[in-house]
């Protein structure tokens, strides 16, 4: 009887006990967020498990990178959803669902909290990351990871006297980080030996999302050209003009540099490349610079080192570096129910200390951390992000960005198979973007004649030396 | 008299179609009661949807941005998509590769299943690891063989070279990615054929070969003439469940191809998810989706009135 006493009393406890503990884990608040996988979004994870408030649950809804990522988001604003709370998205992506009404305009945010404002962040970085439409003091999105194309190479390689004297006698000068992409193609060639298994370099040309449009974007505008006329609309002429023309050109000639069948690689296989010693310098994004600095990752992680993407000479005689601005911003859906807790959270991640950490192995958005002393040390390449985010681009802030971006991306594939000759491809291009653009109904304003250079007329950049920065 | 005789000989025969209507109706209303929640179902799941469908397929909207309505384009959307050589291209390298790799797996698959129905130790162990590749996801196969045909480091290449072979680019190539995506597809799916052969194959009574033996019919023969003529409508099914599979094949492009290089992989299935989910033309990408339903129905009718047949035959 005492027995069966016992046994009662422990089981209407346990019962009683599993009812609260049900109670409290229904009381729980779970921010789903969308991501790609990778480093970044696993050191949000992390951060957010000091968060104070432990009835607060940060739950990961990550996909591959890619268009999947992309399209998770769209479909859930398609059906104006809340199977997510917040979202990373890049930032072309804020014109197409800002534009479309889906994502919370942050200004409301910012009037109502005391910690969070468009001041915690650079002018440029809140407005890349997350302003729609261009310089309309909208915002949509918070620059949660701020990525740049840059460079790696192997340092070993660089620095090793018998080289450093064959590249003398071959090319009458010193072997040095390349400035230029025409100094870039020699160094590539030099270090091009096949049967050593080494290659000159490595760069993304793959079909998928935007790997091959990034990559070839860097060289297109360091050239001089441009994608469109944001005044007039026009492309034809300016995508396809004689600079954008020798943009292109440059890319597509560098995969005689790289190992055979690169033209359909995406990051993952750059790295693996990398990482196996058989290229001596390759186009990456700083977000994989933590993996590839790591020696259990990198075998050569010790003679790797990490710069800033050469610029070019353009047809008009003046110097140009730029390339793709990459990384996310944080928007946030506007059918999530849980914006309160949200913006508590938000309120408390976006602060230095969290920063810091974050910045650790990803790139933070937040000025009072990328002014601080100590940020630029806190690894071996964020003092040459900070040089590279003055020369970022970025393209196409318009709702139509997902079907620009296949066009072009179906386009550069053909030029890197040679299926076209890039001033097919470019031509293509051009037309199509020009159909959609109109079929969108922008009117495209025609001028008289389109320039040699577009970049003479768009947003103007370009010295008549060229500055060295690696 | 000859009326009183009418009235009396016709109330039994109206008592009885009577009755038979009764019967009938309530007969109909029995089929129909069972029938309706399977009919509602068929309804709701199926009907419907393909209604919408073809509604929106005459409107130009995004379903992304509901916001900027929906303008009625009238039959725009199918002449703009069957005016546009990209979309003829993607048909013909659906074609292309729904040939090549349904002969593939059809040949491959009979001619396994074919020794597969003789019996031998161990025999159902490699039954069994044969069906393996069926079973996974065709995103996990495409991401997979992405990595053993990887021009570099691939273990295909590496194969091909120790051959002293020079390196294939796959990927990189529009011929080399069609074969590429076939073997893919073949691999995966040839299993599906095995299954179904070997089933067949086993089906056949054991006397007719027996019978064939007495009167000196050679293994060929008896292949050609017996076995493959008595399996054929189980054999048809399989290739019409192939065909129709293959024709939109759009998960196995995605993680191998992305469509590319260039479009030269893109199949009409993949344009079709790529305008609807990564466009959001939705009135557009509706028009392309009851291009490629009507095909398939279209196709579907061809061979199974084909196999109609064939039953009768058989």
């Amino acid at each position: 009887m005492k027995n069966s006493i016992r046994l009662l009393s422990t089981t209407s406890v346990s019962v009683i006990a599993a009812v609260l503990l049900g109670t409290s884990a229904q009381a729980e608040t779970e921010l789903t967020f969308v991501w790609h996988a990778g480093t970044c979004a696993d050191a949000l994870v992390e951060i957010a498990k000091d968060y104070p408030d432990k009835s607060v649950k940060l739950v990961p809804a990550l996909v591959p990178y890619g268009p999947e990522w992309h399209n998770k988001i769209a479909s859930e604003f398609a059906i104006q959803g809340d199977g997510f709370d917040f979202a990373m998205w890049d930032s072309q992506s804020t014109a197409e669902f800002a534009g479309g009404g889906h994502a919370v305009k942050l200004n409301d945010i910012f009037a109502s909290s005391e910690l969070l404002s468009a001041e915690l962040f650079p002018a440029a970085s809140i407005s890349q990351y997350g302003e729609y439409p261009d310089n309309s003091g909208n915002f949509y999105g918070l620059p949660m990871n701020q990525d740049a194309y840059g460079m790696m190479y192997r340092r070993d390689l660089f620095e090793d006297p018998a080289e450093m004297a064959a590249f003398q006698e071959k090319y009458g000068r010193e072997l040095a980080v390349p400035q230029t992409y025409q100094e870039a193609k020699e160094v590539a060639e030099f270090f091009t030996r096949p049967d050593e298994g080494l290659y000159g370099w490595g760069q993304m040309g793959g079909r998928e999302y935007d790997f091959a449009t990034t990559a070839s974007n860097s060289f297109l505008w360091s050239f001089g050209g441009e994608l469109y006329n944001p005044e007039t609309y026009e492309v034809q002429g300016y995508l396809n003009s004689p600079a954008s023309i020798d943009g292109v050109q440059a890319y597509v000639d560098m995969f005689n540099f790289a190992p055979p069948g690169s033209g359909s690689w995406g990051f993952d296989e750059v790295n693996a490349a990398f990482q196996q010693g058989q290229l001596a310098m390759a186009m990456q994004w700083f977000y994989f610079n933590g993996s590839n600095a790591d020696p259990s990752v990198n075998k050569f992680a010790e003679g790797t080192a990490f710069g800033i993407l050469p610029g070019a000479v353009g047809r008009d005689g003046m110097f140009r570096r730029q390339f793709s601005v990459g990384g996310q911003g944080m928007g946030i859906n506007k059918y999530s129910k849980k914006l309160p807790e949200l913006t508590a959270f938000m309120e408390w991640y976006f602060q230095p200390e969290q920063q810091k950490r974050y910045a650790a192995v990803c790139q933070t958005g937040l000025k009072a951390v990328l002014e601080s002393d100590d940020w630029q040390g806190l690894n071996s390449y964020n003092a040459q992000f900070s040089t590279a985010l003055q020369y970022l681009n970025d393209y196409w802030h318009l709702p139509q960005y997902p079907v620009l971006l296949d066009q072009l991306q179906e386009e550069i594939s053909n030029a890197i198979t040679g299926t076209k000759s890039v001033e097919e491809a470019l031509t293509d291009a051009a037309k199509r973007h020009e159909r959609t653009l109109e079929r969108a109904g922008y009117e495209i304003t025609r001028s008289d004649s389109t320039p040699e250079v577009p970049d003479q007329e768009i947003t103007p950049v370009g010295t008549k030396e060229i500055i060295a920065v690696n | 008299m000859t009326v009183t005789d009418q009235s009396q000989n016709s109330t039994p025969t109206r008592r009885s179609s009577a009755a038979t209507g009764r019967k009938k109706s309530s007969g109909r209303l029995m089929i129909f009661g069972f029938l309706s929640p399977t009919l509602l179902i068929l309804i709701f799941m199926v009907a419907y949807p393909i209604i919408s469908l073809i509604s929106y397929s005459f409107y130009n909207f995004s379903a992304l941005n509901p916001h900027e309505g929906y303008k009625w384009v009238g039959l725009d959307n199918y002449t703009y998509l069957l005016s546009d050589k990209a979309l003829w291209q993607r048909f013909i390298f659906t074609g292309k590769f729904v040939f090549v790799c349904v002969s593939l797996q059809m040949v491959i698959g009979i001619f396994v299943g074919y020794q597969l129905q003789k019996k031998f130790k161990g025999r159902d162990v490699i039954f069994t690891l044969l069906m393996m590749p069926m079973m996974l996801s065709p995103v996990v196969v495409g991401f997979l063989w992405r990595y053993m045909l990887n021009s570099e480091w691939g273990v295909v290449n590496y194969l091909i070279s120790s051959l002293g072979l020079e390196k294939v680019l796959w990927l990189s190539q529009a011929t080399p990615a069609l074969f590429a995506a076939a073997a893919a597809d073949t691999w995966m799916w040839t299993p599906f054929i095995i299954l179904l052969a070997t089933a067949a194959f086993r089906g056949i009574p054991e006397t007719i070969y027996e019978a064939a033996e007495v009167d000196g019919a050679s293994p060929a023969y008896k292949f050609f003439r017996l076995t493959l003529p008595m399996s054929a409508p189980v054999l048809f099914i399989a290739l019409i469940l192939r065909l129709i599979d293959s024709f939109k094949q759009y998960d196995l492009f995605f993680a191998l191809t992305g469509g590319g290089p260039g479009s030269s992989t893109e199949t009409v299935s993949f344009a079709v998810a790529k305008t609807a989910f990564n466009y959001f033309y939705t009135g557009e990408a509706s028009a392309l989706a009851v291009i490629l339903l009507f095909i398939i129905i279209g196709l579907s009718m061809i061979l199974v009135r084909h196999l109609n047949k064939m039953g009768e035959k058989y």
